[in-house]
Parts: structure tokens; C-alpha cells; sequence
């Protein structure tokens, strides 16, 4: 399993993941500072804003696309039927390559840690939350592409439908919300829409409420809402790995 | 003539590929001919359209809000007033004040008071900036946002109340709204007001020629300081006291007995 992950930590390297994220994020922190110079009043807060939510988004677009790409490619380079040849099971195949690409995820997000906890003054204990937050969804994001790429085999359409889980978590916040709106819309029939959103509910997981820039500028987290991501995350990730298992086993090679 | 008319069509039927493959350059000539007519009939009818040229734009809905934040309120708040400080921006130089629908900027701040309302961002653009409009009718908008935003919480926003009172002295000339702001700010009860929040009543008071009003209220912060329910330092009593002989000579000249105030 160790090689696995060092196998993912490597091809990282070679895909150019970290430099070319770098490369983005350090373009990202610039237009970020940019933007808040340009504000009235509270520049550097603003810019502590843009910095985060553009690197958070910056990290996962480029994560999934790691993800979907690498799996896919190891499919057809028969690289997967190559390590299972191994004494390896299928289990630890997954954990190993989850590993990897958890562990590349966390080498790309600590030196944006360690940038904005020297550059500006901030509220530290809101960031450490952020920090934590981020990873937790990202780690929830890699599961998923990785659950999709074993699935859907085309990394574009493993691409797609993560982008698209992403997307649908963000806004479970505004869905969760429509379900009480439901009975104010005349035009719909009463709770179809409600009963709709309930579904979508159920299925995916609250990332709308991980990461919050504002831990960060205010210091005004809720602490009922820190126990929601770790319960959410400790509850949903092993949902995606236990489903890449499942779907991992009875593929035949 | 019918036998001719049986052979084209079996022509057509049998050798539909043959009769494509040598005339479809004419077909698709025609083709071109008539999706060029059909483009100078639409630039024709779409000549006078002109994108909406909203130097504000309507404000976005609590609904569109939520889903534009995708969870988080705080980039999205920051992003909006990046827009909102820069509306008016048409790409050739800045619009004048006056021009823009002040009526959409009072719902674009209150649309963003629901994103954050720790921020100073938009009660300043609406102190320093909004304000500057050279129609005063606009100012009631400004000053109506203003109350919003401070009346949550006085404590915390009195320096937004003193900006209402003075664009509404200033500015608009309203005394009577000047001194409904310095009643609201004077409320307050922030360790970091200065003494002044509390004397601005007597101040528009005065200015108003109700020199009975401002003696009361600064009679009464002297009261509070001699009691010792309020600590006043040497230099604002001796500031008082001068206020106070002032309004004093002129209620004597007015034949006005201060102790009926």
C-alpha cells in the first residue's frame, strides 16, 4: 500500500499537479490582493476573503481533475490490472491510492496555511477551523472522483459528475431552504418540489456550510455547525470508500 | 410528358445519392444565399436592440442570494460590493450621482446588510459616497439605510448615526431629521463614544433656535457627571459650562426663564 501512495505522490510530480497549482494559486493570490486593494475601507480583509474562496475553489477544481485523470489513465494503461496482479487486495488497492491523493491534497493546502497565517492578521483560530474545514471537503471531493473514475471509467464524465457533486453540496444550503419555501409557490404542486429537494438532501452531503471565509475575517464560527462538518465528514466519507469497495470488487478485469 | 415526369421521380428515388452528389453544390449554395437574407432580415429587426444599460442593476433576491454564495456569504458579500462600489463604472469614465436610481442602490444595501452586517464596506460607500449625490432627494435613501443599519444594534454603529446626523444637517438641511439622528445617537451607551454623541442633541438644537432643548440636554449631562453617574473630563465641563453661559445670555435677551425649560 506504501508503494501505492508514493506511486500517487510521484505522478503528482509528473502530471505537474503541485506547480501547476502553484503557479494558479500564486496568480490567484495576486489578483485576490488586487481586488481588495481596490475596496473603499477593509482592504486587507477583503483580500484575506478573496484569497480563501479562490484558493479553496482553485485546490478542489484541481484535485478532481487529478483524480479522474490519473484513475482514468491507470485503466487504460492496464496499470490497474498490473498492480493487482500484486499481492494486493482490492481494498487496500483503493485506501492506498485514497491515501495518495489525500496526502498531495494536504502537501498543496499547508503552504497556503502558512502564507496567510504570515501575511496577514487574522482571527488564527478561525483559520485553523478553515483549514481543517477545507481539507475535510476535499478529502469528501477526492472519495467521489475516485468513486466516479472507478464507475464511470471516462474521466470526462468522472470530471463532470464531480464538478457537478460539488457544485449540487455548495448549494445544499439554498436547497434545504426551498424546502420550506415549497408551499409559497403557487405554480408548483404542493410539496413535489419540497419532496425533490428532501431526496437531494438525503443523498449528498452539507458542504455549503464547510469553509467559511468568515471564521476566518470575524472569528464568528458556530460551534454547532463545526459538529455538523465532523460528524458529516466522519459519517460520509467512509459512505463514498465503502461504495468504492463494493464497486471495485465486482469489477472484472 | 407523364413518362418524363415517372423517370425524374424515379430518378430521384433510385439515385438520390448521385442526384446529391452532383448538384449538392447548387443546394448548398442556395442555402447560403438564404441564411444571408435571413441574417440582414435579423440585423434588421435586432438593429435597435441595445443591451440594458442599468447603471444599478436590480438588487438580487434573498432566495438568488443563497444560491449565488454557494454556502459561503462572506466572498460572496465581499464580490458584491466590489460590483456595488463600482456601479455607475460604464467602461468610458464614471456616471454623475445624480443619475444613478437611488431607489435600487437603498435595496442593494439592504440586500447586502443580509449578507453581513459586521462589515463597515457599505455603510461607508452610503456615508462617503452615496451621499455626495447631487439630488438631496436621494440622501432620504441614504439616510432611511443608515437608520436601518445603526437602530440594530446603536452601541456598535453610532459613528454610522453621527454620518446620518451630519449628512442630514449638512446635506440635506432637514434639522428636524438631523435631530431625530442625534436623539438616537445620544442613546448610545459604547465605552468608545466620546462624550460628544451625547451633547448632539443640544448642538442641532441650538442650531434649530431651540436654545431651551439644548440647555436641557446639556444641564442634564452635568447633572449626570455631579452625580457621578457619568465621568466627564475637566476640559468638556469647562466646554459645557461655556455652552450653557452662552444659551443662557441668550435666553435672558429673549426675557425666557431657563428654569422653565
Amino acid at each position: 500500500m506504501g508503494q501505492i501512495l508514493k506511486y500517487i505522490l510521484k505522478n503528482g510530480l509528473r502530471d505537474k499537479l503541485y506547480i501547476g497549482l502553484f503557479i494558479v494559486l500564486a496568480i490567484s493570490f495576486a489578483v485576490s490582493i488586487f481586488l481588495g486593494s481596490t475596496m473603499m475601507v477593509e482592504q486587507n480583509t477583503s483580500s484575506v476573503a478573496f484569497v480563501l474562496a479562490i484558493s479553496r475553489t482553485v485546490v478542489v477544481v484541481g484535485m478532481i481533475l487529478f483524480v479522474c485523470i490519473n484513475v482514468s489513465r491507470a485503466f487504460d494503461n492496464k496499470e490497474i490490472e498490473f498492480i493487482l496482479s500484486k499481492s494486493i487486495s482490492r481494498e487496500q488497492f483503493i485506501l492506498g491510492y485514497l491515501g495518495g491523493f489525500f496526502i498531495a491534497n494536504l502537501l498543496i493546502l499547508l503552504p497556503i496555511f502558512l502564507v496567510i497565517l504570515s501575511i496577514y492578521d487574522i482571527n488564527y483560530l478561525g483559520l485553523l477551523f478553515w483549514f481543517v474545514s477545507v481539507l475535510l471537503e476535499n478529502f469528501i471531493v477526492i472519495s467521489f472522483a475516485l468513486l466516479s473514475s472507478l464507475i464511470l471509467k471516462n474521466s470526462f464524465s468522472a470530471i463532470l459528475a464531480s464538478l457537478g457533486f460539488y457544485a449540487i453540496s455548495r448549494l445544499m444550503g439554498m436547497f434545504v431552504m426551498g424546502i420550506d419555501f415549497n408551499d409559497n409557490i403557487s405554480a408548483m404542486k404542493q410539496g413535489s418540489i419540497g419532496f425533490a429537494l428532501k431526496i437531494l438532501s438525503i443523498i449528498f452531503p452539507r458542504i455549503d456550510l464547510y469553509s467559511q471565509t468568515s471564521w476566518v475575517v470575524y472569528g464568528d464560527w458556530n460551534k454547532t455547525v463545526l459538529f455538523i462538518i465532523l460528524f458529516q465528514s466522519i459519517i460520509y466519507l467512509p459512505l463514498l470508500i465503502f461504495m468504492s469497495f463494493h464497486d471495485f470488487k465486482k469489477k472484472q478485469f | 410528358m407523364i413518362l418524363k415526369r415517372n423517370n425524374f421521380k424515379d430518378f430521384i428515388v433510385r439515385d438520390f445519392k448521385l442526384f446529391f452528389y452532383i448538384y449538392s453544390h447548387k443546394i448548398f449554395f442556395w442555402f447560403f444565399l438564404v441564411t444571408f437574407v435571413l441574417q440582414i432580415f435579423f440585423w434588421k429587426l435586432t438593429e435597435k436592440y441595445r443591451n440594458s444599460s442599468d447603471l444599478v442593476p436590480p438588487s438580487p433576491s434573498a432566495r438568488m442570494l443563497k444560491a449565488m454564495s454557494f454556502g459561503d456569504n462572506e466572498i460572496l458579500f465581499r464580490s458584491l460590493v466590489l460590483r456595488f462600489q463600482n456601479s455607475g463604472d460604464i467602461f468610458a469614465g464614471f456616471v454623475s450621482l445624480k443619475n444613478y436610481d437611488y431607489k435600487r442602490i437603498y435595496e442593494w444595501m439592504t440586500a447586502l446588510d443580509k449578507l453581513n452586517q459586521d462589515s463597515r464596506l457599505v455603510p461607508s460607500l452610503a456615508s462617503y459616497y452615496f451621499s455626495l449625490s447631487q439630488n438631496k432627494n436621494h440622501l432620504n435613501y441614504v439616510l432611511q439605510y443608515l437608520d436601518e443599519h445603526s437602530s440594530r444594534d446603536i452601541d456598535k454603529n453610532w459613528w454610522w448615526l453621527f454620518q446620518a446626523t451630519f449628512i442630514a444637517k449638512k446635506d440635506l438641511q432637514d434639522l428636524d431629521k438631523a435631530l431625530y439622528f442625534a436623539n438616537k445617537l445620544s442613546q448610545n451607551t459604547a465605552k468608545d463614544a466620546p462624550i460628544w454623541t451625547h451633547q448632539m442633541p443640544a448642538f442641532i438644537s441650538n442650531s434649530k433656535g431651540d436654545s431651551c432643548l439644548a440647555f436641557k440636554v446639556i444641564k442634564n449631562l452635568i447633572d449626570e457627571s455631579q452625580s457621578g453617574k457619568r465621568q466627564i473630563s475637566v476640559e468638556e465641563m469647562n466646554f459645557m459650562r461655556h455652552f450653557i453661559n452662552d444659551i443662557l445670555i441668550k435666553l435672558k435677551k429673549q426675557n425666557f426663564n431657563p428654569a422653565n425649560c
